[in-house]
């Protein structure tokens, strides 16, 4: 991937500390960022990393901007120059007067102004309490305004890292509140790496876990990933947003897990007579889909419209190769490979779905070579206990672990410094083992 | 030479995991060893479950049981998980959910060249290694110079010399090598004053950017590396702290005692006052002893040069216009 912005790219729009997942798929396509609606003209071409200033179209009351490459992205604190301070806030009294200026006065000053400094310097110079309060406190004063007022924002490249965090940060339920830390430990505790043949079953993480184990497996490797979906189509929002080159997104099949393990076991799908057979019975097992995604489909058209109509986009553009030569779809081809892998057994075996998954390691655990590793992701912790206690007396797994996963972030800042005050609480667990002869 | 792909059978030389009821053991397939008086004899490997003569694993299936006199266990290719659980420990390491977060907070994939300070007992080194090759390399180092030379016959002998550099440096001191100028997709440091380090990350993360991630122990260490980090113009500086709990599963049977009879004056007397009845539930308990803290993660990313440090010393000369067309040109 350059290091240009091209059209056509999945992009990421951070703006301070939120991030957001972009297809930028016309040069003057519109991003909605909180309020505010922006026009994406002109970031075409310019380098990632590259800092935009958000510039009002005509009033500011209407939330609509354009964008202007920035030198930088001017600080707040750096524009406004505070000369004293308070030691404590004993003589600060909350009695609703310390702001001389009106609701109405500062409505006016927000469309009015075009700066954020401005905004925020008059708001200063006209409190009677702000240059009582401490340091600290007008520090903290500052960066609150500074979330509201910020111009500017910066494009950059999507990869693991941000998707796994725009993701959980946005619906965590989308992605069975599957945390970062937790992703991270999937990938090693399979030994997910850019050799072997590497086995997922995921129902339901918008193909956060895809797009995780073939980031890992690398671009001009060998690596294959066979990722198994119940549905018709599998989830690839987190996939495609990685911009995989297509030399690297092609090692990655993607099949439903009945069509393919019918056609290993009953290896029909190789000539044309039985071909319409396992199309109607695909047919026949939509309704099955339906209602086990059916909560995931209501959600995801709630909450993001604007990036399913990209997802559907997207995936009509990677399904335009359908009719091949002989006129066969490609999911044909996708399940006669699948078999093929399956044949060769798999190096490792990773499970997070929404079904119980007892059934779903039974069958698929069969094709993984011995001595290879497994783990089974849920995002609740009975099943997995129950799994365990399966798994235990049986012969043909070993090193069974369950663990789960605790995670907290800092501000640290100087005299400042102290956990969150929040926690991302919902993470999931892990039942981890290898699979022996 | 077990380390460097996936294998189906062991063979001499190979180092393998020996998996014995929840305990694990590194072991060398030789077929013989040397004795204290350096004659040559067969290899026999003590275990709690008796001995193993190391010979009859050459050929077997990785993932095979294997019979000892008074139990059996199974041998695993190592991984760099299961090679953390197992290593030599020449100083403190790095575990599993501290590595997985520093791998992926680092951006890395294969391909990507990664410097790693110090290189302590190499647990971290096998991770990043398994996760830039083929195409990737990791440099690192150590300032202790047996430990750098351990490490470097180590890596060799696990096959995996092709993918990694190790050296004895005191990156502190010196800085890493000249030859690693721009070169870095990401930096790690693990040292007791990562700050000083800092510009020396700086410095060997390419004009395009990269990822820092500095591992402490200590808060005081967070703070200076936080504030350094700032000063040299790395974004989105973030600490965190991961800790991982085994859940022990179990299923417990638990007395049921029915208290709902004594609301009535009861027609059979005397109603015994002891648990009526069973009932079993699988539990999952945390230990009772945990890990508590292993270290602080910090990490940031400094972006490509053109910009750069922008906000920290503002070179009002420069033309960002032609700085940027020409560093892009070099990129691609």
């Amino acid at each position: 991937m350059s290091n240009e912005i091209k059209i056509g790219d999945y992009v990421v729009i951070q703006k301070q500390n939120y991030k957001k997942l972009h297809k930028f798929n016309k040069a003057d396509s519109s991003i909605s960022l909180g309020r505010d609606t922006v026009n994406l003209k002109g970031i075409d071409g310019c380098p990632y990393f590259s800092v935009f200033k958000m510039i009002p179209k005509s009033s500011k009351r209407n939330r609509d901007y354009t964008v202007e490459l920035a030198q930088e992205a001017v600080k707040l604190k750096d524009e406004i120059d505070i000369k004293v301070s308070g030691s404590d806030n004993r003589n600060i009294l909350d009695d609703g007067n310390s702001q001389k200026l009106s609701a109405s006065d500062i409505e006016t000053l927000k469309s009015d102004s075009n700066k954020a400094s401005d905004i925020v310097g008059t708001l200063i110079n006209n409190s009677n309490t702000f240059h009582n309060k401490t340091e600290f406190s007008q520090d903290k004063y500052l960066r609150k305004k500074e979330k509201k007022y910020f111009e500017y924002f910066q494009v950059i490249k999507p990869n693991l890292r941000v998707i796994s965090e725009i993701m959980y940060k946005l619906d965590p339920g989308k992605i069975q509140n599957l945390r970062i830390d937790t992703l991270s430990q999937i990938i090693t505790m399979v030994n997910i790496h850019s050799e072997g043949n590497h086995l997922l079953y995921d129902s339901g993480s918008n193909g956060l876990v895809a797009a995780a184990l073939l980031s890992v497996i690398g671009k001009d490797t060998n690596g294959k990933l066979l990722h198994m979906h119940p549905g018709n189509m599998s989830q690839k929002q987190a996939l495609l947003a990685m911009n995989f080159p297509e030399e690297q997104l092609n090692r990655c099949v993607s099949v439903n897990v009945y069509s393919a393990l019918r056609q290993f076991y009953q290896g029909c799908d190789t000539n044309n007579g039985v071909d319409k057979d396992i199309q109607t019975s695909e047919n026949d097992e939509n309704p099955l889909k339906r209602k086990a995604d059916e909560t995931d489909e209501h959600q995801s058209k709630k909450m993001k419209q604007e990036e399913d109509e990209e997802l559907v986009e997207s995936l009509d553009k990677t399904d335009g190769d359908k009719p091949r030569g002989n006129k066969k779809p490609k999911w044909h081809f996708d399940n006669i490979a699948a078999s093929e892998i399956l044949q060769n057994k798999m190096d490792s075996l990773v499970i997070a779905c929404k079904e119980d998954p007892q059934n779903i390691f039974n069958e698929l655990v069969s094709f993984v070579k011995p001595g290879r590793p497994f783990v089974i992701y849920y995002s609740a912790v009975e099943p997995l206990q129950q799994l365990y206690l399966t798994l235990r007396p049986r012969a043909n797994v070993a090193a069974l672990k369950l663990t789960c996963n605790w995670m907290r972030n800092y501000q640290v800042l100087p005299e400042r410094t102290h956990p969150e005050v929040t926690m991302n609480g919902a993470s999931g667990y892990l039942l981890s083992g290898y699979v022996l002869k | 030479m077990s380390f460097r792909n996936y294998k189906d059978k062991i063979e001499e030389g190979d180092t393998v995991i020996l998996y014995l009821s929840n305990n694990l053991y590194a072991l060398d397939v030789q077929r013989e060893i040397k004795n204290k008086k350096g004659e040559m004899i067969e290899n026999v490997y003590q275990t709690p479950f008796g001995a193993l003569k190391v010979k009859t694993l050459i050929g077997a299936d990785y993932g095979t049981k294997i019979e000892l006199t008074k139990g059996w266990g199974h041998v695993l290719q190592p991984t760099p998980e299961l090679w953390s659980l197992t290593l030599p420990h020449r100083t403190q390491i790095i575990y599993t959910p501290d590595i997985s977060m520093i791998l992926l907070q680092l951006d890395l994939v294969p391909g990507c060249v990664v410097v790693e300070a110090g290189t302590g007992s190499g647990s971290l080194t096998h991770a990043l290694i398994r996760r830039v090759r083929p195409h990737g390399h990791v440099y690192t180092f150590d300032f202790h110079e047996h430990r750098a030379k351990i490490a470097q016959e180590e890596f060799k002998d696990h096959g995996l010399a092709d993918f990694v550099t190790a050296k004895h440096r005191d990156v502190l001191a010196e800085g890493f090598d000249k030859d690693l100028n721009g070169k870095a997709d990401a930096v790690f440091l693990d040292l007791p004053s990562p700050w000083l380090g800092v510009p020396h990350a700086l410095a060997a993360i390419k004009e395009e950017g990269g990822r820092f991630c500095s591992f402490s122990p200590c808060i005081e260490q967070v703070q200076r590396t936080c504030l350094a980090l700032q000063e040299h113009g790395f974004q989105e500086i973030t600490t965190m702290e991961v800790l991982q709990s085994e859940i022990k599963v179990s299923r417990r049977t638990v007395p049921v005692r029915d208290l709902s009879f004594l609301k009535q004056k009861s027609s059979i007397s005397p109603v015994e006052e002891k648990p009526s009845s069973e009932t079993s539930y699988v539990v999952g308990a945390l230990p009772q002893s945990n890990p508590g803290h292993t270290g602080y993660l910090t990490v940031a990313t400094l972006p490509p040069v053109y910009v750069r440090g922008k906000s920290k010393k503002d070179d009002d000369n420069i033309s960002s216009e032609n700085g940027e067309k020409m560093v892009v040109d070099e990129n691609v």
